[in-house]
């Protein structure tokens, strides 16, 4: 639609969206706001609440293993009173049960996608707001709730959560761990499903109706398109893990017996929990990796201020991993007693996903190598990104392999790998992509030194942190063990997860940087100006520091690509190195790029 | 209100040397407190016949992803470097078709070499080796053992001279394994309570033990001693300890231990005591995967054996 753009179709856009009147009372502007990015501010601060309680519980587990049973020091006596600040195993299964379903569910999650979901989408399509407004409050509401929900099941009796994060029944039945937290935490992962499925739906109806005139599928950034393929997954596969979720919690309260075998009573099937599971819970690590993707294409193009490296290639094997992120699931279930021939299956098409997993990093190589680097804070996490995802994605193919995986399989080699990919990836990623939207979001700037520290110590802490635990599984040492040493095959492990302790620490230390610039320059950082990194996305062309509530008088008309930087006429004639996607610049040439455009599409 | 970072200006040189100093303390602290691990490092030791195959692949694919990701980091380090913000950034969309027939090259040689290797292995192993039960039957001396796990210990059965399962002259143990070197030891897994997984990371294998289900597992050793068999699935409070004794004798020195052991057992068997019967009749290997036998329903269910008649293994109660 937007290819050939006639003043009539430029002048259609401007009716199609209402300017939303700014509201006035507190409770409207501050609390239910219907505003994207009001929104999209609730829920950064939801997430970083949650990722620092699911962050501290990280540190008891990493104490856990370097100490077993030994008092947790400052905190433990606070925490755990009735043994002298000592972890028992009951808890230490509770700890890490929750750290991972609080992590993934309660902070990467919002962070994200809730947050840069709502805030990027719009602005950088040239979109005044969500198409359903409402329902995006809605969405941040019910998460909200279900966070409720997770508080609420660490203090009840017998307390949260314990059957780890994949809720295995019959573990995860009456029988295996009674007591209301497990029933209250899987209720908080319906009710966050329901969430997200709201937001999803709004995310991939905006992008699809409100793209502003002109702005065509391969003109949207990279962060654009990892968000909306992330809403896709999201909307066709969280219903899954609803539905399992809730057969569980049927099971549990209301005498069903779905998953329920053998002394929990029942003629039920646990395997089939597994299968709703990763049907839903491998497509979950491709959802908490495309918009991270999308963000390094950019950051990549944005700050070395060349084009991204044959975008649409990018783009096409994003797709692709979409698509067959749907039919590998069955790689988490090989040691379950799957038929061989369905293993094998399993096995080939996870391989595959490496083939678009290698375009996108070379993709990402090349547009960085003949730039011109500025290394800015979302720039070195950008890298950081590219770096720890390296790591993390290659060291996967052990696990997709079934003889490899057979050895690998529940050690902590398992558990290094998917903290790389989808926790440190995830994590750098989205503080890349904050530090780069601050001042977007709040008008102010951050200050660069402090965001090189936490770089540092966030960059080198994973790597170290998981590194080590890779090597830890490598050696044999299952994950979620209590105390790993009463094996006497690990027993000269005890120095190695000692260490990795410490850096998990230093890690832990590190975050201070970012938490003390945040609140700093959140009340007294240097105003904005409008484009602080001089990009060319609509939402540093087109909006000031922060937007208006209706983010745009006109809708603007979109000419270009989004990563059109160091082009020689626009250097020549203008004198910078970018220009913006709305820019008016040299029309008839640019007429001709939609004309072609539209044909290509 | 920019006083805050006129001052960190002003501190940033000194702050940097500080925190240089900090760094390069608290490391030489911890390197202190925690000296280098000496041991334990690397894969254990592998006493099977084919495990040497999956550490093959697993190092070779440590192989080639090393090189990679070395290739990786040189490049982001040389693009940094050189190409810094005073180079002139070269304006490329990367789009034409030499580029993109490059891109797509170097991903499919690194596919074919790297995943190829993996695949082609892996499925000559699992076809061969890991998963060929069949193969592995047939051995005339190969050792059956029905091991059924429960919250958190390792029941484990022999047939005993006669063959058969759940009969008088049947070995029961617990937490204890033992087996003959060079021979096929076929473990059928169930469990009573919650999901766990039998491994054995010595001999390189594992297999969850399900309610519900039977599940197989093979292996060879190839050396003697003694060795931890290990629980991998979160089965609760005390998963940690779950551990049991994998003891891998000569030949001669198994015959001995299982010939007395089944004695012992005969004396003490009970032909009233339902519990003990937790055993089922041995799943053939040409079975398919739902856990029926060809030779119809187990006798019994490796379940709370009071609930036997409603909680069983036997098909009808999967399907």
């Amino acid at each position: 639609m937007q290819g050939v753009m006639t003043p009539a179709d430029i002048e259609a856009a401007q009716h199609l969206q209402h300017i939303h009147e700014t509201p006035k009372s507190f409770v409207k502007h501050y609390v239910f706001s219907i505003d994207h990015k009001y929104i999209a501010k609730q829920f950064l601060w939801a997430g970083l609440l949650f990722l620092f309680f699911g962050g501290m519980l990280a540190m008891l587990i990493r104490w856990q293993w370097a100490y077993p049973g030994e008092a947790v020091p400052v905190v433990g006596n606070l925490l755990f009173p009735d043994t002298q600040g000592a972890i028992t195993p009951p808890t230490y299964n509770t700890i890490f049960t929750t750290h991972g379903l609080i992590m993934i569910f309660f902070a990467i999650t919002p962070i994200m996608i809730g947050c840069f979901g709502n805030f990027c989408i719009p602005l950088m399509i040239g979109a005044r707001d969500m198409a359903f407004p409402w329902l995006n409050l809605l969405s941040f509401w019910i998460f909200a709730l279900s966070q409720a929900l997770v508080l609420a099941s660490f203090c009840v009796e017998l307390g949260s959560a314990a059957a780890g994060w994949t809720t295995y029944p019959p573990l995860a039945s009456q029988v295996g761990t009674p007591g209301l937290g497990q029933s209250l935490m899987v209720l908080a992962l319906f009710v966050t499903g329901v969430s997200t499925i709201m937001g999803a739906i709004n995310y991939i109806t905006t992008v699809i109706r409100f793209r502003a005139p002109g702005m065509t599928w391969f003109r949207m950034p990279g962060t654009v398109w990892g968000l909306w393929l992330t809403s896709i997954l999201n909307a066709l596969f969280v219903p899954v893990l609803g539905s399992a979720g809730l057969m569980l919690l049927f099971d549990r309260h209301f005498g069903t017996q779905f998953f329920l075998t053998g002394a929990a009573g029942g003629t039920g099937d646990p395997i089939l929990f597994q299968h709703l599971f990763w049907i839903f819970g491998h497509p979950e690590v491709y959802i908490l990796i495309l918009p991270i993707w999308g963000f390094v294409i950019d950051f990549m193009s944005f700050f070395a201020r060349k084009p991204a490296y044959w975008f649409r290639g990018s783009i096409y094997a994003m797709i692709t991993v979409t698509v067959l992120s749907a039919v590998v699931y069955g790689h988490h279930m090989f040691v379950t007693g799957m038929s061989p021939l369905l293993g094998q299956a399993f096995m080939l098409l996870t391989l595959v996903i490496s083939v678009p997993a290698e375009i996108l990093f070379l993709n990402w190589l090349h547009t960085i190598w003949k730039g011109s680097i500025r290394l800015t804070v979302p720039m070195l996490f950008g890298l950081g990104t590219i770096f720890v995802f390296g790591l993390g994605g290659l060291t996967g193919i052990y696990l997709g392999t079934i003889s490899t995986d057979l050895y690998l399989h529940d050690t902590m080699f398992v558990v290094g790998h998917f903290h790389l990919t989808m926790a440190s990836a995830a994590f750098l990623g989205s503080f890349g992509a904050l530090y780069l939207w601050f001042p977007k979001m709040y008008g102010r700037l951050m200050n660069p030194f402090l965001g090189k520290v936490h770089f540092w110590f966030s960059t080198v802490g994973l790597t170290l942190v998981f590194g080590f635990q890779m090597l830890a599984g490598y050696a044999g040492q299952q994950r979620r063990l209590y105390d790993p040493f009463q094996y006497s095959y690990l027993e000269g492990l005890q120095d190695l997860n000692r260490f990795t302790t410490y850096c998990a620490f230093a890690l832990a230390i590190g975050q201070l940087a970012f938490v003390y610039n945040f609140f700093y320059s959140l009340f007294a950082g240097k105003r904005a100006s409008q484009n602080p990194w001089e990009l060319g996305t609509i939402e540093w062309t087109d909006c000031a520091s922060p937007p208006v509530h209706h983010n745009f008088d006109r809708i603007p008309v979109v000419y270009r690509g989004p990563h059109e930087y160091n082009h020689p006429e626009v250097l020549e004639k203008l004198g910078r190195d970018w220009i913006g996607q709305t820019e008016e610049f040299d029309p008839a040439a640019d007429a001709a790029t939609s004309d072609e455009v539209a044909a290509t599409a | 209100m920019n006083i805050g970072f006129t001052m960190m200006n002003h501190l940033k040189k000194r702050l940097t040397s500080l925190l240089v100093t900090l760094v390069a303390l608290t490391s030489a602290t911890f390197a202190n407190a925690a000296p280098v691990p000496a041991t334990g490092w690397g894969l254990p030791r592998d006493v099977s016949v084919d495990g040497h195959k999956i550490d093959w692949l697993i190092n070779a694919t440590t192989f080639f992803i090393t090189i990679l990701f070395v290739i990786m980091c040189i490049w982001m380090a040389a693009a940094v470097v050189k190409h810094g913000k005073d180079h002139q950034a070269e304006y490329d969309h990367g789009d034409s078709g030499h580029h993109v027939a490059f891109a797509m090259a170097i991903s499919a040689v690194i596919f074919l070499v790297v995943d190829g290797n993996l695949w082609f292995n892996s499925t000559i192993d699992v076809n061969t080796t890991f998963w060929n039960y069949t193969e592995a039957e047939k051995h005339p001396e190969a050792v059956r053992i029905e091991i059924n796990a429960h919250q958190w210990a390792w029941d484990a059965r022999y047939a005993g001279p006669d063959g058969k399962f759940n009969t008088a002259d049947d070995i029961v143990t617990l937490n204890d394994i033992r087996v003959p070197v060079g021979v096929p030891i076929l473990f059928q897994l169930a469990s009573t309570d919650v999901i766990h997984s039998f491994s054995l990371p010595n001999l390189r294998i594992k297999q969850d033990a399900m309610p519900g289900m039977i599940n197989r597992m093979w292996t060879t050793a190839k050396e003697t001693g003694e060795f931890d068999i290990a629980c991998t699935q979160h089965c609760g409070t005390h998963h940690y300890k779950m551990k049991g004794l994998l003891t891998i004798l000569k030949m001669d020195e198994y015959k001995s231990w299982s010939d007395k052991m089944s004695r012992i057992h005969a004396r003490g068997y009970d032909p009233k005591d339902q519990a003990a019967k937790w055993g089922w009749a041995w799943k053939k290997a040409d079975t398919n995967d739902d856990g029926i036998s060809v030779e119809g329903k187990p006798k019994s269910a490796a379940l709370a054996p009071e609930r036997s008649q409603s909680v069983s293994l036997a098909p009808e109660a999967r399907n």
